[in-house]
């Protein structure tokens, strides 16, 4: 693509005080996954909140801006504000990216990434030649223009969170969530999904929040790196990198790298210290 | 080859074969039990009677008629006007109960104890009610499908799984719109599959249905043909109805694999 898709986006995620609870099962007392949690996101940049599975990672990404979970008040207290204005539901600058990335079986490649053009919201907003010319665009950005037509069975599994990709970018998000979305795939398409990730980020620079429990992809990734730590989740460290990405192998050995990895490895397990269960 | 796994695949040929060899060896027993008189021939006519009453009821040179195909036209006839009905009222129904729990906690206690009840029971309620003509006919062909319809359609719609719905309320999609454009036509194929069952259930009741009071239709073949102990014409008017049941089955297998050909792929 000649030129940039959108110029860098002015957007705020700020959570404050942020606590979730679970309500025990009978008789058990209710269990405290997110603890008094404060984040301010305020620039396009790539922040990665690593931390232990089942830390609450992905109940604290799907308060920025996306879906709550069903069944229980989400969060139990605190406040999340999107630009300023209190928020509580999907947000129309926030798209998502799912860890199983939702691709539509009976939809060709094209009309997955076209599907949120199928919604009153965004068919309002765009004519159909201006949204056709975004789909195309996106799908040439993630690098799958001529597999349009195809169905996403016959895609692989790298393939297809592009196609996930595409989709999110396609509406030119201000914010960007991404519930561990490299996570089923293998090492080879991994890294090649990482590093067509940050090709789009410098395309089209919005504020990525990427959750994560690989210590090596918050490294290779992140502008911004938020250790949580387990049950109930604090912010444990929260420290920048400021190595351009993509980042070569070389700089993941430097001794930089290396004294932030295990920075990260103690906080990690050092919040882990007292935990009957931890699984990492 | 393992001949005790599940999973073993089969060629074509050799299924064909083994079918073929188990409808031959039926056919052989029974030849044999009629034809050395084993059982009473009003009991079990033997299969050439039986394809002797074919042909007569297929044509009947002396009356230059076809008692078979007017026949079959009437009862294929009250099947397709009562399956319209099923789907024109079930599908609707089941889909906005698997949309919603609330109109599912309501419906559902209205609806699913007709699944196990026994439908034929109720003919003479609805004979009450609609009286010997047509509309009870049809009425009861309805009842007795759309209670399986129903259902089956409403767990078509809860099996999707939600990641679907939660992509597309997260892309700013109504709630309504999760359910028109994600739920639904992930739910489709298994809705095509509710539909094959519903007319399969109509083809086992249309005898039943046309046992009252019919002048046409199979069912009324089949009780005519039994009442002057035409046993051979009883076997026909059977063989038929099982013959169009699984016309309509493969039909509806082929047209669902073709449409939904993205499914399979799952």
């Amino acid at each position: 693509m000649s030129e940039p898709m959108n110029a860098p986006a002015n957007v705020s995620i700020d959570l404050r005080n942020i606590c979730q609870e679970y309500p025990g099962e009978a008789g058990q007392p209710s269990l405290r996954v997110l603890d008094n949690i404060n984040l301010c996101i305020d620039k396009p940049s790539i922040t990665m909140l690593l931390g232990p599975s089942g830390c609450g990672k992905s109940t604290l990404l799907r308060m920025m801006g996306s879906v709550r979970p069903l069944g229980v008040p989400t969060p139990s207290s605190g406040e999340v504000l999107i630009n300023g204005v209190p928020c509580d539901g999907p947000h129309d600058d926030a798209v998502m990216v799912f860890q199983r990335y939702a691709n539509r079986p009976d939809l060709s490649v094209w009309d997955n990434v076209a599907f949120p053009f199928a919604l009153k919201l965004w068919r309002e907003r765009f004519k159909r030649s201006e949204w056709e010319a975004m789909v195309e665009e996106a799908l040439a950005a993630v690098g799958l223009a001529d597999k349009k037509k195809m169905l996403p069975a016959q895609l692989s599994g790298g393939q297809n969170q592009r196609v996930a990709l595409a989709r999110a970018l396609v509406l030119r998000p201000k914010i960007l969530l991404m519930d561990e979305p490299f996570g089923a795939l293998d090492a080879q398409t991994r890294t090649e999904t990482q590093i067509l990730l940050s090709e789009l980020h410098r395309q089209h620079p919005c504020a990525v929040v990427f959750v994560t429990h690989d210590v090596s992809e918050a490294l290779l990734l992140g502008d911004r790196v938020v250790v949580l730590s387990s049950q109930p989740a604090r912010i444990a460290d929260d420290f920048e990198i400021s190595e351009p990405r993509p980042r070569s192998t070389a700089w993941r050995r430097s001794t930089e790298a290396v004294r932030l990895e295990e920075r990260i490895l103690d906080k990690l397990h050092g919040s882990a210290q007292g935990q009957v269960r931890v699984t990492v | 080859m393992s001949i005790w796994n599940p999973a073993q695949p089969i060629s074509h040929r050799n299924r064909s074969l083994l079918g073929a060899g188990a409808v031959i060896a039926v056919l052989l027993l029974w030849s044999l039990l009629s034809g050395l008189e084993l059982v009473a021939p009003n009991k079990l006519p033997a299969p050439w009677k039986v394809a002797n009453a074919f042909a007569y009821l297929a044509w009947d040179a002396e009356n230059g008629r076809s008692l078979l195909l007017t026949a079959t036209l009437w009862s294929l006839g009250r099947v397709v006007a009562a399956g319209l009905l099923v789907i024109c009222i079930g599908i609707p129904l089941g889909v906005l109960m698997g949309a919603s729990p609330y109109i599912n906690a309501t419906l559902s206690p209205l609806v699913d104890p007709f699944r196990s009840a026994p439908v034929v029971a109720l003919l003479p309620i609805m004979v009450m009610w609609f009286g010997i003509g047509e509309g009870m006919k049809i009425a009861f062909l309805f009842l007795g499908a759309v209670v399986y319809l129903i259902p089956m359609v409403r767990d078509a719609m809860q099996a999707v799984p939600q990641t679907y719905w939660i992509a597309t309320r997260d892309l700013g999609g109504t709630d309504w719109e999760c359910i028109r454009k994600a739920v639904l036509p992930m739910a489709m194929p298994r809705i095509a599959d509710a539909i094959t069952v519903a007319v399969s259930v109509m083809w086992t009741y249309i005898t039943v249905a046309e046992y009252v009071n019919a002048r046409e239709g199979l069912g009324q073949l089949i009780q005519n043909a039994r009442r002057f102990s035409a046993m051979d014409q009883v076997f026909a008017g059977i063989i038929v109805i099982v013959a169009l049941a699984l016309f309509t089955y493969q039909g509806m297998r082929w047209i669902r694999a073709r449409a939904y050909s993205w499914e399979s792929g799952q």
